[in-house]
């Protein structure tokens, strides 16, 4: 009963004329986003943060968090959505959780049914998106309330167990990934400590007694390491788009769909729940579990249309499933929610068990405007699927020095540095880097936001047992949850000693 | 994977972990009230940084020698704008948001691709403009304005 109560008041903050609005931005730009190639949800999301943040200045500082909350969040399913229209029109995904959708996708197109793929992947997203905000509201309250009864020694394992997964799911190499994640944790050294006051690693350089700013090292990585690798690699835009026609889905193409949206979309939530497994292997996983099941296997990749419906409706499933893990325990399991939760931490608001009491309006209101925005998303992409593709066409010459541009103008904004934009092109550098010589950003990200949690963690917890390290393993939670994790990392280790492939996540 | 990368990489990498491990030495070993001091942390981590460092450099002995083939990078180009943006921000605070946006954009779009001067500048302009009016006069947030020597 409680819930429900609580879902009203998030639909009451959600309802209000401006978070309408944000929400209605969110998803608009999320969708451009998700179009146009080489912005993913990841720089997408990471660039807009200051940009929300200029714009909910005038708000109280709840209100603020929860409006550039339902903004971002709306840029993230946004992003899923808009994805598909470039899988399908053009052949290349928008992202990587949409490579799977251009295998029929494309077919489809090409036999002049891409209105029907784009309006089937329009409602498989919208399904996938009601049945991740069900799942939300179903296991929010319960697993807080799990959570709640953590100690330090439990979160501290819980976060090694949210590292593990995701490095160990991320990229190429798993030393690499291993690598980026110690890297973002010693990062997060950098500056004050907090509980003792000590300057780090600072130098006398006053700008870095605040530590590094996540927003600065995210946005340098993702968008501008996006923009100079387009630069470098000379990625333009041919821009031949097949023609839409139709919008309407035919009743035997709905027929058709249905199963794969269904089971698509359970499946995508999820493996979107589980830290570390991201949307790209929720569509990849529906993708073959449809043509496992169906009876004309062959017609997989000449064009059916369950090869659109159940990956796009799996991809959105995983990105509603991603924020119960960010939201209930604090712990983001994608380099997306890792974003997320560095734009709350900014806030002032801890995601987190105590998220639904001390920041009921912030919990409950995007959870709320989540209904509401995935609504607007059908809506939208219905009718305006066609102006969308235009947006493809947008000449690569003018996006990447305007990328680059939005980049500096939103550091300043919000740092009022110039100490930070310098910082922010030398991240850009760096994550051009390591992203070609397949080092995975997301777990550097992630290690930057969750390395002062961990930390101060594990201090109190040692300072509770005076210093022994023991205490870990002696609470059965905390000592469950670090098997958990060893389990993570030893067994793809041991299947890929034996010879066996390993499915890994190339980016989150 | 490219050898060379990674062995650069795998040293770079190392020697961050040995300096956040040095240094962290330096740090005071207590804190008031607290059984860790901030130096137990860092130090940790830049241990393992450099166990995953030296296991890195071992990998990459059973990379194949094969390098693989590059296809052409626009360096030119990418210098021209890297550069650009260099100054940008450079001069961000003494010259102005609106001069130097408009400036970066120009080069940045012309560099990408010559000619239609007309219409880089118009974008340009539009944007540096835009930007300045939206975020300084309507939202009320902070922009280093015009030439400090203008004012």
């Amino acid at each position: 009963m409680s819930t429900l109560s609580f879902l009203l008041d998030g639909f009451q903050t959600a309802l209000q004329p401006h978070n309408l609005l944000f929400a209605f931005i969110g998803v608009l730009i999320g969708t451009a986003v998700g179009v146009l190639p080489g912005i993913g949800p990841m720089s997408g999301v990471a660039l807009l943060i200051p940009v929300t943040a200029s714009m909910t200045s005038g708000l109280s500082p709840e209100q603020a968090a929860a409006s550039s909350i339902i903004l971002l969040a709306g840029v993230y399913y946004g992003a899923m959505y808009g994805g598909s229209t470039t899988s399908i029109l053009l052949n290349t995904p928008g992202e990587s959780s949409s490579v799977v959708t251009t295998l029929d996708g494309y077919q489809m197109a090409r036999q002049g049914r891409a209105g029907a793929a784009l309006a089937i992947a329009a409602i498989g997203s919208f399904v996938a998106g009601i049945v991740a905000l069900i799942g939300l509201v179903l296991l929010a309250e319960p697993l807080s309330n799990v959570a709640l009864k953590f100690g330090p020694a439990e979160y501290f394992s819980l976060m090694l167990l949210g590292l593990a997964a995701v490095s160990g799911l991320a990229g190429k190499s798993m030393t690499k990934a291993w690598i980026m994640t110690v890297f973002g944790l010693l990062l997060s050294t950098i500056g004050l400590d907090n509980v003792s006051g000590v300057a780090r690693f600072t130098y006398n350089i006053s700008y870095l007694y605040g530590g590094l700013e996540f927003l600065t090292v995210a946005v340098g990585l993702f968008a501008l390491g996006e923009v100079f690798k387009s630069i470098l690699h000379n990625e333009m835009n041919s821009g031949e788009i097949a023609k839409i026609g139709r919008v309407l889905p035919t009743k035997a193409d709905l027929k058709e769909s249905a199963g794969p949206i269904a089971r698509g979309s359970l499946l995508g939530f999820f493996i979107g729940v589980l830290p570390g497994a991201g949307a790209t292997l929720a569509s990849f996983f529906s993708y073959i579990l449809e043509k496992k099941i169906s009876k004309h296997p062959e017609k997989f990749g000449q064009g059916t249309i369950a090869g659109v419906a159940a990956p796009e409706s799996a991809n959105n499933g995983a990105s509603g499933g991603a924020m119960i893990p960010l939201l209930t325990l604090g712990i983001p399991g994608s380099g997306t929610t890792a974003i997320l939760m560095g734009a709350l931490i900014m806030y002032n608001v801890q995601p987190g068990p105590l998220l639904f009491d001390e920041h009921p309006a912030v919990a409950w209101g995007l959870i709320a405007s989540m209904f509401i925005g995935n609504v607007m998303l059908l809506i939208l992409n219905m009718p305006l699927v066609k102006i969308f593709a235009k947006i493809i066409q947008t000449p690569t010459k003018y996006l990447l020095p305007l990328i680059i541009a939005i980049s500096v103008f939103g550091v300043y904004a919000v740092q009022v540095t110039t100490f930070d934009v310098f910082l922010l092109l030398a991240f850009g550098l760096l994550g051009y880097w390591l992203a070609e010589h397949d080092y995975p950003l997301a777990p550097l990200v992630l290690g930057l936001v969750l390395g002062p949690m961990i930390e101060n963690n594990m201090r109190r917890a040692l300072t509770a047992s005076n210093g022994d390290y023991l205490v870990f393993f002696e609470k059965p939670i905390s000592l469950v949850l670090l098997v958990i994790a060893f389990l993570w990392i030893a067994v793809p280790f041991v299947m890929k000693l034996r010879g066996k492939s390993v499915v890994i996540n190339e980016d989150m | 994977m490219n050898k060379t990368a990674d062995r650069i990489a795998a040293a770079a990498f190392l020697a961050v972990g040995a300096l956040f491990m040095a240094e962290s030495l330096r740090l005071s070993k207590s804190a008031y009230g607290s059984a860790v001091g901030p130096n137990v942390f860092p130090f940790l981590l830049g241990l393992v940084l450099v166990f995953l460092s030296i296991k890195l450099l071992f990998e990459t002995r059973s990379y194949s020698d094969a390098a693989d083939e590059k296809p052409p990078r626009q360096y030119k180009k990418f210098l021209v704008i890297f550069i650009a943006a260099v100054f940008y921000a450079a001069l961000l605070e003494t010259v102005g948001y609106v001069i130097t946006t408009f400036l970066f954009l120009v080069i940045g779009f012309q560099t990408m691709e010559k000619g239609a001067l007309w219409k880089s500048i118009a974008i340009a302009a539009g944007f540096s403009l835009g930007v300045y009016g939206l975020y300084v006069k309507l939202l009320q947030g902070t922009l280093p304005s015009w030439p400090i020597w203008f004012q």
